[in-house]
């Protein structure tokens, strides 16, 4: 776990990534991550993230189909890997710990 | 889809600058998807405004191209790039040498009329006050078109002064000539008469003394060179001189001020000052309120240079007063001319205080360096293009090694602004140390070289930098294409096919021709000017200067008895000395400015001027002080078919023409003839004694001349010389341009045939393979001497005609452009440069040819 350090909007993104399945490129990952958090966010911080992504070993991509509305270029759909699916794992697990640890917690602020 | 809802095409241009190639189709795939999306939720407008954000956006570390690959500092590199030129360069030092001194010659001429352009462009800048001072001018009819003169009414400047609350300052300022006399030293002098603001509104500062002793009507002031003439390295002040107006009136001044040495770009000057008011002791007749009398100039200083306009348009009054007083001087408008651009304007405004002598170099220097330099380029590049055959391999090893096509441009461009630089480095000293003082010396502009102005150093690097790439960008592109592969086989043939190399060869040619044929052409007319007949004999004729009638008197009594003297005349103004402008008035009451001479019945004959048409004045004849002699010029200017009897109004009098005499040359051959009238001389009017000597004795009656003066005025130096001289500054300035252009043309003649020689010299060496073969299979002369000739026969063809007429055309407009009377160009010039061309040529190719023949085949062949 020391080794892959993933910041909290790369692992939304990978997230949005791995929900999003074969959707999952560049205009739909922007517009799902757009709704789900409620701001709006550019291209270019997307775009960086995945190709940070991308070069971890998080993310690999390949050229999909071309529409007309795209003027003719190609999509490219991302798919997150084993890899990823296991760290994201991980790090719900570790959350879910933490949050069983929460109310126990807040008891004892309370008490203070 | 209709051509609106496109995105904007911009920032696609900024994207695939910027970003990885790889990511750019999916991106911009992106960005159009959106940017649809936009115009269905948005205007148009805000759609495409943030399509271009969202690019700008994209322009993080992570998607931007790597413009540095390597990670390690190129600072290596660039230690074997300038490795590798450093050897090319000594391992071919001819071609070397060459490259180097050529554009360093180049440079130095670049340099030497930058200099000049900036000392060209400071004069009279260095005064404080240059924004807020104006010289009066005004404009008058002649024949239709409006002059303008730079002198003004005598009354103006004080009735201005109090008319106008803007007016801060007026100076008035007169020229005369006197005699100045310190102790043993009497001179000859040029005095200022102005007034005391003259050292207020003018910023030159005094080394010793006060400003404002000018106030004071016994203080003279002094310029440094006068003080050293007068007084050596001493302080003069309070030292007492005496100034001779006149044979009858001289006063004493003593010595107030001295100034400090002239800034060099300079043009308002003086050698001495007095107030103003002295004038009216100089000359008793001088009335300061007479409207139809003018002084040599008015100079005002505005509180703000705006208020400028708003006086000229209030200077109507003025007009009217002096319009009345001076018929002859109708004054059409007044007009200030500022300080700041006086200097180039000064060539329009007539007899003004301000002149402009170099208007002839601000148009030819920048031509003779631009000139330079091109040749200089076309050289380097043909050389380059050639020498690039002997790199072929090393270009091949780097290209394999890794390097792609910018790394080599980038290698050769770095080499070739580092010969530049070599070559600034070497013209800079040229420049410094040869060409600017030979320039100071024979021309007599003072300028130098301003280290300190960071404007020299600017237009160094610009120099430097162009240069460097227009010279080095064509080979290197050319050199850069190759492919290592092709290099390898041996397969290149290269330089003989392509088409450029041939047409800068064929430029470079036409330039030498051009060169060739000016110098040629520039000598030639240079004889022409020194044969050209003045019109009148200069030869065994004197001159001397006299004050007034008495002393002409006198002195014709003392020279009369000698055998030797054939004729004397006396005349008011003298060719080549003095004449005056006068004003006409046509029957038909129109004005005509002519130049005048006052002379005495004797004048055209010793001087041989020709009368064609009508008479000569006659002695003593009360109606000859009514008649006027013209030049064929007025009568044809004035479209008189009758010249006879047709008359004119001159200071209201009544003139009417009773002979026609022969063009002739009152100034130098820079200027035009001028319409000139000659009027009938009253003995009182006498300036100039002139005579004429039989032949051979010229020496012993000047010296005749000179001791009898001495006798009769031993206070006042004598003024007089050889009629041959009159026109000395003129063969003077002459020989400098012969010989400014001679050097400039053998510089270029120069440049030119080293750059032939260099080119040359490399397509034989890089053939001795070749030569080597033929002569073992038994290539005679003849053989080898064709085989290297036939190359350059059709160029050189094509160069010859194109460069004959540019050439003929080009020294024909620079010619026109310097002379009033250019010589007649026939083809004769052209010729001859062609044919030293061709012989340039023909020397670079046979020392060639003799290489090839003395050459051991065998040393030939094992060359690798």
């Amino acid at each position: 776990m020391k080794k892959t350090k993933l910041g909290e909007f790369e692992e939304l993104v990978l997230l949005v990534v791995g929900a999003l399945g074969e959707e999952a490129y560049g205009v739909e990952i922007k517009r799902e991550l757009e709704t789900r958090l409620d701001e709006t966010l550019s291209v270019g911080s997307i775009q960086s993230a995945l190709k940070r992504l991308e070069e971890k070993g998080f993310l690999t991509s390949e050229f999909g189909e071309a529409t007309q509305k795209r003027g003719g270029k190609r999509k490219r759909i991302y798919t997150i890997t084993a890899y990823a699916h296991r760290t994201l794992a991980e790090l719900k697990a570790i959350r879910a710990d933490l949050w069983k640890s929460m109310p126990k917690l807040s008891h004892a602020l309370k008490a203070i | 889809m209709n051509r609106i809802s496109k995105p904007p095409q911009w920032p696609l241009r900024v994207m695939r600058f910027f970003v990885k190639e790889q990511y750019i189709e999916e991106l911009e795939g992106d960005l159009e998807e959106i940017f649809h999306d936009d115009i269905e939720r948005y205007t148009i407008h805000r759609a495409r405004w943030r399509y271009s954000w969202q690019v700008l956006k994209l322009l993080r570390p992570m998607l931007l191209k790597n413009f540095n690959p390597q990670s390690v500092t190129p600072l290596p590199m660039f230690r074997n790039y300038f490795k590798t030129s450093f050897r090319s360069l000594v391992k071919n030092p001819l071609t070397a040498f060459i490259n180097v001194f050529g554009l360093a010659v180049a440079i130095g001429i670049c340099l030497l009329v930058y200099t000049f352009m900036e000392y060209d462009k400071r004069i009279d800048q260095f005064h404080v006050n240059k924004d807020e001072i104006f010289l009066a001018t005004f404009f008058a009819d002649r024949e239709g078109e409006m002059l303008q003169y730079g002198f003004a009414p005598r009354p103006l400047g004080d009735l201005m002064k109090e008319d106008f609350q803007q007016i801060k300052h007026v100076c008035r300022l007169e020229d005369r000539s006197v005699v100045i006399k310190y102790e043993e030293n009497v001179f000859h002098e040029s005095i200022r008469y102005v007034d005391p603001t003259f050292l207020q509104m003018f910023t030159f500062p005094l080394k010793w003394g006060v400003p404002s002793s000018l106030n004071d009507l016994n203080s003279i002031i002094l310029s440094e060179t006068m003080s050293v003439k007068y007084f050596g390295d001493e302080n003069p002040v309070g030292r007492e001189m005496t100034v001779i107006f006149n044979d009858q009136v001289k006063k004493a001044f003593v010595v107030a001020g001295v100034a400090n040495a002239f800034p060099k770009s300079r043009d308002l000057e003086f050698n001495f000052l007095v107030n103003f008011k002295n004038i009216e002791i100089a000359d008793p007749s001088y009335d300061l309120n007479d409207w139809s009398e003018f002084s040599n100039a008015t100079l005002v200083q505005l509180h703000h240079a705006s208020d400028v306009t708003s006086i000229e348009t209030q200077m109507a009054k003025y007009k009217t007063l002096q319009n009345d007083a001076q018929p002859d001087w109708q004054v059409a408008s007044f007009k200030f001319e500022p300080l700041t651009t006086m200097h180039a304007r000064a060539a329009n405004i007539r007899d003004a205080i301000f002149h402009d002598y170099n208007l002839e170099g601000r148009i030819g220097m920048p031509i003779i360096a631009l000139f330079m330099i091109m040749l200089a380029c076309f050289n380097y590049i043909n050389i380059a293009i050639v020498s690039a055959s002997k790199r072929l391999k090393e270009i091949g090893v780097r290209k394999v090694i890794g390097a792609n096509r910018m790394r080599v441009i980038v290698q050769f461009l770095t080499e070739n602004v580092v010969v530049t630089f070599f070559a600034l480095v070497v013209g800079f000293i040229l420049c410094a140390f040869i060409f600017l003082p030979w320039f100071v010396q024979f021309t007599g502009w003072e300028l130098e070289l301003q280290y300190l102005d960071k404007n020299i150093w600017i237009f160094l690097l610009v120099l430097l930098l162009v240069t460097g790439m227009v010279s080095g960008i064509y080979p290197v592109l050319y050199i850069s294409k190759f492919e290592a592969v092709k290099i390898f086989k041996g397969s290149l043939r290269f330089g003989r096919k392509n088409p450029l190399t041939k047409i800068f060869l064929c430029i470079q040619m036409v330039l030498a021709c051009i060169t060739i044929t000016a110098a040629v052409v520039f000598v030639q007319n240079n004889d022409f000017q020194n044969d050209r007949s003045w019109g009148y004999q200069q030869d065994n004729m004197l001159f001397v200067s006299v004050p007034d009638k008495t002393a002409y008197d006198k002195m014709n009594a003392a020279i009369t008895p000698y055998k030797d003297v054939e004729r004397i005349t006396g005349s008011r103004h003298h060719v080549g000395k003095d004449n005056a402008i006068a004003v006409l008035k046509t029957e038909m009451n129109q004005h005509v400015e002519v130049t005048q001479f006052v002379v005495d019945e004797n004048y055209f004959e010793t001087l041989k001027i020709p009368v064609v048409e009508g008479r000569n004045f006659r002695k003593n004849s009360e109606n000859d002080k009514r008649a006027l002699v013209v030049n064929e010029l007025f009568v044809k200017n004035m479209n008189l078919p009758k010249p006879l009897g047709v008359t004119f109004g001159l200071d209201s009098v009544q003139y009417e023409i009773v002979g026609v005499v022969k063009d002739f040359h009152a100034n130098d051959f820079f200027r035009a003839i001028e319409p000139t009238i000659f009027r009938l001389a009253d003995e009182n009017e006498f300036r100039y004694l002139s005579l004429r000597v039989a032949e051979g004795s010229e020496k012993e009656m000047y010296q005749a001349l000179q001791t009898h003066w001495m006798k009769l005025y031993p206070e006042i130096p004598f003024q007089g010389g050889y009629q041959e001289d009159v026109m000395g500054s003129y063969f003077n300035s002459v020989d400098k341009s012969e010989q400014f252009n001679g050097v400039i043309a053998a510089i270029a003649i120069m440049l030119a045939s080293l750059g032939l020689y260099g080119l040359v010299r490399l397509n034989v060496s890089g053939r001795t393979r070749e030569f080597s073969i033929r002569k073992t299979l038994g290539a005679n002369i003849k053989n080898i001497a064709w085989v290297i000739v036939n190359q350059y026969v059709v160029l050189t063809m094509i160069a010859l005609v194109i460069g004959a007429p540019v050439s003929y055309l080009f020294t024909k407009a620079y010619l026109d452009m310097l002379f009033a009377y250019p010589m007649p160009m026939g083809i004769s010039g052209s010729l001859i440069g062609l044919l030293l061309l061709v012989f340039v040529l023909l020397a670079v190719v046979s020392t060639q040819i003799k290489k090839v023949l003395k050459a051991n085949p065998v040393e030939g062949l094992k060359v690798d």
